[in-house]
């Protein structure tokens, strides 16, 4: 990979990640003023069951039931998540371009930052 | 939050974005007090909230400082491994040591800087010396287009055991106290290893999200993301760097030191008041 080629790939996983988080943030809140924060797009016919799980704003858990209802909250919630993951994409992106300019020390350096970095995610609560 | 709210604090991040992307810093020290201040934000929200902004503000610039050859990657990841471990070491070290020493203390050497980077105003680009062979090891030595000046501006990083250090400090800050990570990136690109600001400022942009990231899942997991806050932030910050990433093609290292020098003697006072034991 050339370093060209590597700052257009480390650019292109940022780009991508920042627009797809906004694009969700965008719809998330363009649906609350339709359907409200708790609300489904998915519409709710009478008679049918009320969404089994309303969540506080603050709640990440059962994302993906919520996002199945096509809650807006839950759309909102996903582009957060999607930016807060953006620089550990790169950073894993960092690592492929490294190791395939065969450059040793700093597929090392940058390994050992996405270690550090996935371990303060998962292990420091 | 009533939509004008939301809206309203849409156009202050995309202000602390565009002066987040031109100063290398998050905008924590614009979006904290306006959101607590302007919007009556609970502290602990506007805290996740500002995590956001620095992640966004951090992905939205670097998108275009890394293709534009701004920032130095090399350089970044080298001192990431300094700042990721500073900042483990300050979230163990948070449970023994008293912080509002370490307010005081940070906050009389960020404004202590400050006088460094007056005597620095006139300044465009630093001395450019013979890499030393330690910068040729790392290959830490590069040469960034300059669209102001209208050439390629070569760099070396020189004194880098002290540049590393002085990360490691940075992150160690950072984990202890959660702001500052920023201000402190700078001050050790410029005043230790005599980066220019822009090639200081593209890079710090550039680390800032990895060190944030590394404490969000905290944040996420105490509750303290609120998308309804944290959603119209991100958005205008992410508007707004990359607004700044773009507008710094077209203005000076020196513009850059001057954007910068104010951030930096706000967030000097900012410790100080905390320090002392008021502020926000």
């Amino acid at each position: 990979m050339s370093p060209e080629r590597f700052r257009t790939v480390v650019s292109t996983v940022l780009i991508v990640g920042v627009s797809i988080s906004a694009a969700l943030i965008a719809a998330g809140f363009a649906a609350a003023l339709a359907v409200g924060w708790q609300g489904s797009l998915a519409g709710s016919v009478a008679g049918s069951a009320p969404p089994a799980h309303v969540a506080a704003t603050t709640d990440f858990s059962n994302l993906a039931g919520r996002l199945a209802a096509l809650q807006p909250l839950a759309l909102a919630q996903l582009g957060l998540l999607t930016l807060l993951a953006t620089p550990v994409a790169r950073v894993a992106a960092s690592v492929i371009g490294f190791a395939s300019e065969r450059d040793r020390l700093y597929t090392a350096i940058t390994a050992a930052v996405l270690a550090i970095l996935l371990g303060s995610i998962f292990l420091l609560r | 939050m009533t939509p004008q709210a939301d809206l309203g604090i849409f156009a202050i991040c995309v202000v602390a974005g565009l002066i987040g992307a031109l100063a290398g810093v998050g905008g924590g020290i614009l979006v904290i007090p306006a959101l607590t201040i302007g919007f009556g934000v609970d502290i602990h929200l506007a805290v996740g909230a500002s995590i956001v902004s620095v992640i966004a503000t951090s992905s939205g610039a670097a998108s275009a400082y890394v293709r534009d050859r701004m920032t130095n990657m090399r350089i970044g990841m080298f001192l990431e491994l300094a700042t990721t471990t500073g900042a483990v070491c300050g979230a163990l070290l948070a449970a023994v040591v008293a912080p509002a020493f370490l307010y005081l203390l940070l906050g009389v050497v960020l404004l202590g800087s400050a006088g460094m980077q007056v005597s620095r105003l006139g300044e465009e680009t630093p001395p450019t010396d013979q890499p030393s062979a330690l910068a040729i090891r790392l290959r830490l030595t590069d040469s960034y287009p300059d669209r102001k000046l209208g050439r390629e501006v070569p760099y070396s990083a020189r004194r880098i055991p002290l540049g590393f250090v002085l990360m490691w400090v940075a992150g160690v800050v950072s984990g202890l106290l959660g702001i500052g990570s920023g201000v402190l990136k700078v001050l050790a690109m410029d005043g230790a290893m005599r980066l220019p600001m822009k090639v200081g400022s593209a890079t710090s942009n550039f680390m800032i999200g990895v060190t944030a990231a590394a404490s969000a899942g905290i944040y996420l997991a105490r509750g303290d993301v609120d998308p309804l806050i944290a959603g119209p932030v991100a958005l205008g910050v992410l508007a707004g760097a990359v607004l700044g990433a773009r507008l710094i093609q077209h203005i000076s290292n020196r513009s850059v030191r001057l954007v910068f020098l104010p951030v930096l003697v706000v967030v000097g006072l900012e410790t100080m008041a905390r320090g002392l034991g008021f502020g926000i």
